[in-house]
């Protein structure tokens, strides 16, 4: 494992390069405004693996009761949502660019708003439960909840409509309209991305594994 | 240097400030959870 993360430094440190040094910016995009694809589709990516990760976890602890899939799930929420603001902020600033404003109230930015505001009201209620016995299941059920939901607002409501976004990856041609030097790198932060979420995920649940376990210590 | 090499640059440094920070995370959490 240690090996595997120490990997993580110089490979994402290239593919960071890559992205602004290796594939041609691609047409129709003012500027240089596209390669805000290697990073703003990662972390939407990231950020719906965060939640699928967590909607898991929290089905395990209904069903066998045990704290550290509750502490992976929590975890898993914490980073998914960090990671669909940074969505959201990258988003916004090529929406200055492409379309003259910060903000556009387009079908995918709010159904992307939407699914952050669901997945932040997880947090206020695991923090509004002060009962630490009901407080893992509540939040499993809501996680679980979010999750049926999660579908609709990433993949389904933005397609509803008319939308100013960009042709996604998963488009209706089935096709991925990209050449080989900005799919190498697209995938490559895919893969580096998936790869720092795995970390984070295991630096917050044992954090959090450790300060329950603190908490029910008996005091010396 | 490119106004796009400068950008690499400075992400590729926020990126290695960000692994620094994870890994001394990593390691303070190990020594914590050997000490239990």
């Amino acid at each position: 494992m240690k090996a595997l993360k120490l990997m993580l430094l110089p490979y994402m440190g290239a593919v960071i390069a890559a992205a602004f040094l290796w594939p041609e910016a691609a047409k129709g995009f003012i500027g240089e405004s596209s390669r805000i694809v290697f990073f703003h589709v990662p972390c939407a990516w990231t950020s719906t693996l965060a939640f699928v990760v967590a909607a898991g976890y929290s089905l395990a602890y209904l069903v066998r009761r045990n704290p550290w899939h509750d502490d992976i799930a929590a975890a898993a929420v914490r980073i998914g949502l960090l990671f669909g603001v940074l969505t959201l902020v990258t988003g916004s600033l090529f929406a200055n660019i492409m379309w003259g404003s910060w903000w556009n109230w387009d079908p995918r930015e709010s159904s992307y708003l939407l699914l952050v505001f669901l997945y932040a009201a997880y947090l206020f209620l695991r923090s509004a439960v002060e009962d630490p016995e009901r407080r893992p299941r509540i939040a499993a059920a809501y996680a679980l909840f979010a999750a049926v939901l999660m579908p609709f607002l990433t993949f389904v409501a933005p397609r509803i409509t008319a939308s100013l976004h960009p042709q996604t990856v998963i488009n209706p041609q089935g096709k991925i309209l990209m050449d080989t030097p900005t799919r190498a790198v697209f995938f490559g932060a895919l893969a580096g991305f998936s790869g720092l979420f795995l970390w984070m995920l295991s630096l917050e649940a044992r954090t959090a594994r450790l300060g329950r376990e603190r908490r029910n210590s008996p005091a010396v | 240097m490119s106004s796009l090499g400068y950008l690499a640059a400075v992400n590729v440094v926020i990126w290695v400030g960000l692994f620094a920070y994870l890994w001394r995370l990593d390691r303070r959490l190990t020594e914590k959870e050997r000490a239990r």
